[in-house]
């Protein structure tokens, strides 16, 4: 068998155990969304207010609107955490016992990344669906299919984006020994280049050279903008050729840097 | 009364007493991790800078919104910097542990002691590093007072640090009756989140928001009365009506929060024994 059939069937049989195992904790994830999806509904009624009281904003009230509904589903969909446990599971040795079976370590944490976001979808969905019905009247709904399929590839290429980055700042635990540092660098720069807390939209306009082609408007922003409007069908297809290049650059520097650390590796606790 | 104070009065002085020892404890604790006090500073000052990062945005696209200047923004944002370092500092580190206390019986050993099992479980553990983000809070107020030209009389000041007070014990009160739904649900772990995310409403001023929030902001999830109204009683356009509302609530909020923490008590059946 193929080495990518095998690590898919074993991702698909780990998400299925990781799926019962998790869902003991329903309580929790439905109070985990809720906490996802206040700063959205905070930032969102800020901004309409500044809107009805004479802000000059760049975008419309349906473009502010449509975008921190969908931010609280998007920021959910794309996200990792598992950067400070993999980095924990190399530093403490645990990716030694990995190391003599016929799957990657990572198999585990894609299939923890999969599952919980599987039960996540459970409580977020109808939170989102009771904001966008209270918002009903300026929200901005594609018409076609089209836009709704290349919104699902770009929130997939979003969270392989994410992922991949994770894996990266994680594997510098091979030379490091704390990157929990680094792992609270990337949550805070990623929180404001993403467009989790603004929408990228609204950052003046000397910083939109960068701000508009730096990788992380890629983990979020993008699949948002594609749906709340404004992007023309030239900057559609720019926009998710550079999101698949970013995945494609970061999966190989990932590939390079964890083959690396896996030969650096010198098996604490062995 | 129990046998160890004569009056009530003598409880609450002890009671103090232990707390005084509780904060030395703690500074001496501190100075045994100086990379722990620095990496919270550094963490806090980031956090306040891209906390303001909206505000100043929204505030490059018009001059002021419903009556609030940018500076008057600036100096509420001090105000919720100081608030929430002070929640970081003397209420989160115990709050965060209730779920241990309860799955773990750690509760049994904190009954057994003449202490109040409330106050011990609310107020044991402080985290001195996070004073700095109330020293940082401290700064940014004053430049938001500076830069918004506000001139105070003393008066007004009572009204401020009156009212700030009452909104940190309605909001630990808050944040007590969510951790404390642990005695029925076993594990609250996520219940912080929820009110670490509902306090970032407390960045803005009520007037940002509409008006159902409001009453949901001043009366549900108190937050108005530790950033908003002082604020306003700085810049003289409050009267002592909020103030006393201010007392009251808080009172109230501490009875019904002593409540729920007997009821709790009551269906608790220890973890380890």
């Amino acid at each position: 068998m193929s080495t990518l059939a095998r690590n898919l069937r074993v991702v698909r049989r780990m998400t299925a155990a990781d799926i019962a195992q998790q869902s003991v904790y329903r309580g929790a994830w439905i109070i985990f969304m809720l906490a996802n999806i206040t700063m959205p509904i905070i930032s969102l009624l800020i901004w309409r207010t500044a809107l009805a009281s004479g802000a000059q904003l760049p975008v419309d009230e349906r473009y502010i609107t449509t975008y921190f509904v969908l931010l609280g589903f998007v920021t959910m969909a794309t996200s990792s955490w598992m950067a400070g446990f993999l980095a924990q599971d190399i530093r403490l040795g645990k990716l030694s016992s990995w190391m003599v079976r016929p799957a990657s370590l990572l198999t585990g944490f894609v299939a923890n990344n999969l599952s919980e976001k599987f039960l996540k979808l459970f409580a977020l969905v109808p939170m989102i669906g009771i904001v966008w019905w209270i918002f009903r009247d300026s929200m901005n709904i594609p018409a076609g299919p089209g836009r709704w399929a290349l919104f699902a590839i770009s929130l997939l290429l979003g969270a392989m984006l994410v992922f991949t980055i994770d894996i990266l700042i994680a594997s510098l635990a091979f030379w490091m020994d704390d990157v929990s540092a680094l792992v609270q660098a990337r949550v805070i720069v990623a929180s404001v280049l993403s467009g989790a807390v603004v929408p990228l939209a609204l950052m003046p306009s000397w910083s939109k050279g960068f701000v508009d082609h730096q990788p992380f408007r890629y983990t979020v922003s993008f699949p948002v903008e594609i749906v709340a409007g404004q992007l023309t069908g030239h900057e559609l297809l720019v926009g998710l050729g550079i999101q698949l290049g970013y995945v494609v650059v970061f999966a190989a520097i990932a590939r390079l840097v964890w083959s690396a650390g896996i030969r650096a590796y010198s098996a604490v606790g062995a | 009364m129990s046998t160890l104070d004569r009056t009530w009065w003598h409880k609450q002085w002890r009671h103090l007493r232990l707390w005084r020892r509780f904060f030395a404890q703690a500074v001496v604790r501190e100075t045994h991790f100086r990379a722990h006090f620095l990496t919270t500073l550094l963490v806090g000052l980031v956090q306040l800078g891209l906390g303001i990062v909206p505000t100043l945005l929204l505030f490059g696209f018009t001059s002021e919104v419903h009556g609030w200047s940018r500076a008057e923004v600036i100096a509420l944002v001090g105000v919720f910097q100081i608030v929430t370092g002070l929640l970081a500092t003397f209420v989160a580190p115990n709050l965060n542990r209730m779920t241990t206390y309860l799955t773990e019986g750690e509760l049994d050993g904190v009954l057994l002691r003449p202490v109040s099992s409330q106050f011990y479980l609310t107020l044991r553990w402080i985290n001195v590093a996070e004073l700095t983000n109330v020293a940082s809070g401290i700064v940014v107020l004053v430049i938001g007072l500076v830069q918004a030209d506000i001139a105070f009389g003393a008066g007004q000041v009572v009204q401020a640090v009156v009212l700030v007070t009452c909104g940190l014990v309605l909001l630990t009160a808050v944040w007590s009756a969510m951790s404390f739904l642990a005695f029925w649900l076993q594990s609250v772990n996520p219940i912080g989140f929820v009110f670490l995310n509902l306090m970032e409403a407390g960045r803005y001023p009520l007037v940002f928001f509409p008006a159902a929030v409001r009453t949901f902001l001043t009366f549900a999830f108190p937050v108005a009365f530790a950033t908003t109204f002082p604020v306003r009683a700085l810049a003289g356009d409050l009267g002592w009506e909020p103030v006393a509302l201010g007392v009251a609530l808080a009172i109230v909020a501490q009875g019904l929060v002593r409540l729920v923490w007997r009821r709790g008590l009551l269906t608790y059946s220890s973890a380890s024994s």
